[in-house]
């Protein structure tokens, strides 16, 4: 099913043709860790619903239909190294990807308003194999919203790959509001280079099995990455989220600063990695995990490494897990506040911070209605 | 007139297997002033948790009878609804719910009644220019930031915005300078009437140059061990605790 025949008539054929080879190589993954086994990949299907947004001083296209500047591209699209959730699930979308973008910012051009792509899936299609390429030239600045929603159960794996050039600043915020049924993996990577800085937020709150995976490579002197993120588990979700920072420059700085809460039977791993590659001296990074756990009967992993190959380097780490801080919540009660209304309203304060950083007010709100209709939901 | 609001019978409480109240008796009518004090580690401040139902508190024996009921083993937030009220000594700090939102939400849910969001925030911002409190604290995210006199002063606002029964108010007046004190003494006579009750527990007497006490007890490991009017304080002043110990 997932074959040459698909390729016909797609853009960059000898890159997938490449890629598709590697996929049928592969073994889908087992993954102890969130009970990933005998996973099966949906057949393939087209996946209409991408409405390219336009801006006069933007480079954008559809990565299905790309005829010019194959070959530039090509290079982007080429990242040497494993990145992703898995190898499986990247090849594929790398080899078939039925949808995506590229949008190219050329040097000097800073760009203030968020350019926003909708990615709705439902009955109609069922399937999203996403693969995006965001380039930023020098001294450039842009932000990207992504918003993956679906109405059904339906499949998501998507790869993002973002090229920050020297100086310049890129904003990814990726939300994830998808199908309790659905089953979604999404991998990303960014590319950082001389004084620039990639800020990503991830937000995720749907799916049955969500496994994201956001790898850094600060490659210069003073790149910078920023990684603010949440996530909200309740039923029987299968969260498993992967932070990495790679240094390489000297002076390279990283944040990794993730609050999530766990509800019902939700289960979770965090892994969250800081590798200061030989060279990187002067470098620091930060990461920091917090989850609240709402029942008793949630479970909740979390696995930060810092990994140093360089001495003089500045690495922290925490990751801790609690039931809400009783005090706290001795003090809303003592105001008449039930416990339950309590604890909705620590959860929601701490996830404001990463929620104030989506610029559409719209979203924003889906995404506190959604947050909110599911703590109320006293048992599930 | 005057109606009994809270009747303390024989308060016993541990803390991780430590005794701390031991033996605690205390009546409250409406429309008085009681005034708690007593040295450091005597229990006030244990006294006012075990009022208002701290978690980590044990009530061992003895009752607690507020509005002619036995609390013992009321939730927090029951105890509020039916009129109870602590100021805290340490407030905490809720990053991310704001004052107005906070105080709206908790005045809705005690009255039971819907707040308009602009008839609340008109009688939101009188209280605060009482208390001469800038009125951009209402848009701040609560307590935190705050400086220690800020919280305090918040405490307060609190207390005039929720109207309770009986209002509990721990060592509010510590920390804070002259002009602090005599704004959050104001605060508290002017919320003072016929119908509440409010029990001020401090270690200081400055706050006594400002209000009018009808009963000032002295609490002395666990118990109270004399009772008395305004003398009382004074001579407490001059001569501290030792005494009683």
């Amino acid at each position: 099913m997932y074959n040459e025949n698909l390729l016909n008539n797609l853009s960059f054929k000898e890159y997938r043709l490449d890629k598709l080879k590697k996929y049928n190589k592969l073994q889908i993954p087992k993954w102890k860790r969130i009970n990933l086994q005998d996973f099966d990949i949906p057949d393939y299907r087209e996946y209409n619903n991408l409405q390219l947004p336009g801006h006069e001083d933007l480079d954008i296209r559809d990565m299905g239909t790309v005829k010019e500047d194959i070959n530039e591209f090509t290079r982007y699209l080429r990242v040497n190294e494993e990145f992703g959730v898995d190898k499986k699930f990247v090849t594929l979308t790398e080899a078939l990807s039925n949808s995506g973008v590229i949008i190219k910012i050329e040097k000097n051009k800073r760009i203030s308003e968020p350019i926003r792509l909708d990615f709705k899936m439902d009955n109609d299609n069922p399937l999203l194999l996403d693969h995006n390429l965001i380039i930023a030239k020098r001294n450039s600045e842009l932000t990207v919203v992504m918003d993956y929603t679906s109405n059904t159960k339906v499949f998501h794996s998507g790869v993002t790959k973002v090229y920050a050039e020297d100086n310049s600043n890129v904003t990814i915020i990726k939300l994830q509001r998808m199908d309790e049924d659905s089953d979604d993996f999404d991998s990303n990577i960014a590319i950082v280079g001389r004084d620039a800085k990639v800020n990503w937020v991830s937000i995720e709150l749907g799916g049955k099995i969500t496994a994201s995976s956001f790898i850094t490579n600060l490659k210069e002197d003073n790149s910078k990455a920023d990684l603010k993120s949440i996530y909200f588990g309740d039923k029987d979700m299968e969260i498993d989220v992967q932070y990495k920072m790679n240094h390489f420059g000297r002076r390279s700085e990283s944040n990794i600063n993730t609050k999530g809460a766990l509800k019902d039977r939700a289960k979770k791993v965090f892994r969250g990695d800081l590798d200061f590659k030989k060279g990187a001296s002067r470098s620091k990074g930060e990461e920091e995990e917090y989850v609240l756990l709402l029942d008793k009967t949630v479970k909740s992993d979390a696995i930060p490494a810092l990994i140093c190959g360089e001495d003089d380097v500045e690495g922290e780490h925490a990751a801790s897990a609690g039931q809400i801080n009783e005090l706290k919540l001795f003090y809303l009660m003592s105001r008449g506040i039930s416990e339950s209304q309590a604890k909705k309203m620590i959860v929601e304060a701490s996830f404001k911070p990463v929620i104030d950083k989506i610029p559409y007010e719209d979203l924003k709100e889906k995404v506190e209605e959604n947050i909110h209709r599911r703590l109320i939901d006293e048992k599930s | 007139m005057n109606k009994k609001i809270l009747d303390i019978k024989n308060l016993r409480s541990k803390v991780d297997e430590t005794e701390i109240l031991k033996g605690l008796d205390l009546e409250m009518n409406k429309g008085e002033i009681h005034i708690m004090m007593g040295p450091n580690g005597a229990g006030k401040s244990t006294f006012a948790n075990v009022l208002m139902g701290h978690p980590k508190h044990e009530i061992i024996d003895g009752e607690i009878i507020f509005n002619d009921k036995i609390i013992n083993d009321l939730s927090v937030d029951k105890r509020a609804k039916e009129g109870m009220f602590l100021s805290f000594q340490y407030p905490e700090e809720i990053p991310g719910v704001t004052v107005e939102n906070f105080l709206r939400n908790a005045k809705m849910t005690l009255t039971g009644e819907n707040q308009g969001v602009f008839a609340f925030r008109k009688v939101l911002k009188e209280k605060m220019k009482l208390l001469e409190m800038d009125e951009s604290y209402a848009s701040r995210y609560l307590n935190q930031g705050f400086s220690g006199g800020e919280k305090k002063k918040n405490e307060i606002l609190q207390m005039v915005v929720l109207e309770p029964k009986l209002a509990i108010l721990d060592e509010t007046d510590s920390g804070l300078d002259i002009d602090a004190i005599r704004i959050v003494s104001n605060g508290v006579k002017a919320f003072s009437n016929d119908d509440n009750a409010i029990l001020v527990i401090t270690h200081y007497n400055k706050i006594l140059d400002y209000l009018e006490p009808d009963f000032v007890h002295i609490l002395v490991d666990g118990k109270i061990v004399k009772t008395g009017g305004i003398k009382l304080a004074r001579e407490i002043e001059e001569k501290g605790f030792e005494e009683f110990k």
